[in-house]
């Protein structure tokens, strides 16, 4: 899958635990940090992402991603998720 | 094996003998199980219930005499017990291992055995003779630990609040007026710190027992700081801990352990721990602050947790994995609906 093709999919997932609107979501850069100052996600909204991806994609980030680096950027979680979806 | 935290009850034909008839008012239960309640509540074990019924039943046994007030997060419904003992542990958040479940009828045991094979299921008879067990002796129980039942009721009514405030979380919890007193722990704290570095799981960055020689270092070293909660439903006690070591400046301060009790999760209280942690050691010329983080596959708020309050990965050792938060620049706020004071 093409990390355009990810994001597709977890823009509306990142949507839905943040309650935002999920144009706003998509619009945002791939750049941008997903935890704190950033996108916003904090360890409640984050454990509800993992699981979100987790339905989404069949990729179970917590156990493969030990220490969570994916979870930089939008850009870092796409490509991961790219890579193993 | 870990502790039982929570006895999950069948009310017909084990509370009390025989099925309730009516469901607006609770048989008489038996003696021998009051005596058991009354023995879980003194070891600080919680008592909840999974009974097919009418759901009226669950309030009738709060307007029982002898059983009001004794379950927490009653389920009575018509649903398979293993579903109900499921929420139950959702609500408590706590593990299946941490439940016993008792009811006189074998089926009713074998299907919970079979569908939830961590949750202990044991017969009146069987979970008296394993009163004495390891499993239901959490050590010397403390005045929280003593007092768990009541916090648990607490929360239970903190959630009710909750789900009827329209204010969104974030004012929901400012309205609660939530107090965190962060200090120093001192020696009066040490069989709760034990407790906690026992009992934590999910905000346990170590994911590994602590025990008492590791709380009397840290306190001897006088890097172990402590937080009490209380809010408008009552006092939480100690619900957090922060172990830390210091080096001389300029070397970064280390977090060794940060253990905060489930109970409280989703409150901001290891967010405040960590921020108060970054004061002291930015105030003591630290460049930096490191975190040990161990996975466990329980533990992964820990490491969500430290992401967003801006620590990165810095090195691997073994299992554990060691965050870094240079110090310069601006910090992570305390979380805004908590009024920290200094204990």
């Amino acid at each position: 899958m093409t990390a355009a093709g990810v994001r597709a999919r977890l823009d509306p997932l990142l949507a839905a635990v943040l309650a935002r609107d999920p144009a706003e979501v998509a619009a945002m850069p791939p750049s941008l940090p997903l935890l704190g100052d950033g996108l916003g996600l904090d360890s409640l909204t984050g454990m509800r992402l993992l699981a979100a991806i987790d339905r989404e994609f069949g990729v179970d980030v917590a156990a493969d991603d030990l220490g969570l680096d994916c979870l930089e950027t939008i850009d870092t979680l796409s490509r991961y998720l790219a890579a193993r979806a | 094996m870990s502790a039982v935290k929570c006895v999950v009850w069948d009310l017909d034909d084990t509370v009390w003998p025989g099925v309730a008839i009516e469901s607006d008012a609770a048989p008489e239960p038996r003696d021998e199980v009051i005596g058991l309640l009354d023995e879980l509540e003194r070891r600080g074990i919680v008592c909840s219930v999974a009974s097919r019924g009418d759901p009226a039943m669950a309030s009738a046994v709060r307007a029982h005499p002898r059983l009001g007030g004794r379950f927490v997060a009653p389920q009575v419904g018509w649903e398979p017990k293993s579903g109900s003992i499921l929420r139950v542990a959702e609500t408590l958040r706590i593990g299946l291992d941490a439940i016993a479940f008792v009811d006189e009828d074998p089926f009713e045991r074998a299907e919970v055995a079979h569908l939830l094979p961590e949750v202990l299921a044991l017969s009146v008879p069987e979970l008296a003779a394993a009163m004495d067990g390891e499993r239901f002796s959490p050590g010397r129980p403390t005045g929280e630990g003593r007092q768990r039942a009541s916090m648990y009721r607490d929360e239970e009514r903190r959630r009710e609040a909750e789900a009827g405030f329209a204010g969104g979380r974030a004012a929901f919890l400012r309205w609660c007026g939530m107090r965190l007193e962060i200090g120093r722990a001192g020696p009066a704290d040490v069989d709760r710190l034990v407790e906690l570095g026992e009992r934590t799981h999910r905000l346990n960055s170590t994911a590994r027992r602590h025990g008492r020689d590791d709380v009397l270092r840290w306190l001897a070293a006088g890097g172990l700081t402590r937080a009490r909660l209380a809010d408008r439903f009552g006092d939480s006690g100690l619900v957090g801990m922060v172990a830390v070591e210091r080096p001389e400046a300029p070397a970064d301060w280390e977090v060794a352990l940060l253990a905060v009790s489930c109970r409280v999760e989703g409150r901001g209280v290891p967010a405040a721990l960590l921020r108060r942690t970054m004061d002291e050691a930015r105030a003591a010329g630290a460049p930096g602050l490191r975190a040990r983080y161990r996975p466990n596959g329980r533990n992964v708020r820990v490491a969500l947790l430290l992401r967003q309050l801006g620590f990165a990965r810095a090195a691997t050792e073994a299992e554990t994995l060691v965050f870094r938060r240079p110090l310069d620049g601006e910090l992570p706020p305390f979380p805004e609906w908590l009024e920290i004071v200094a204990g």
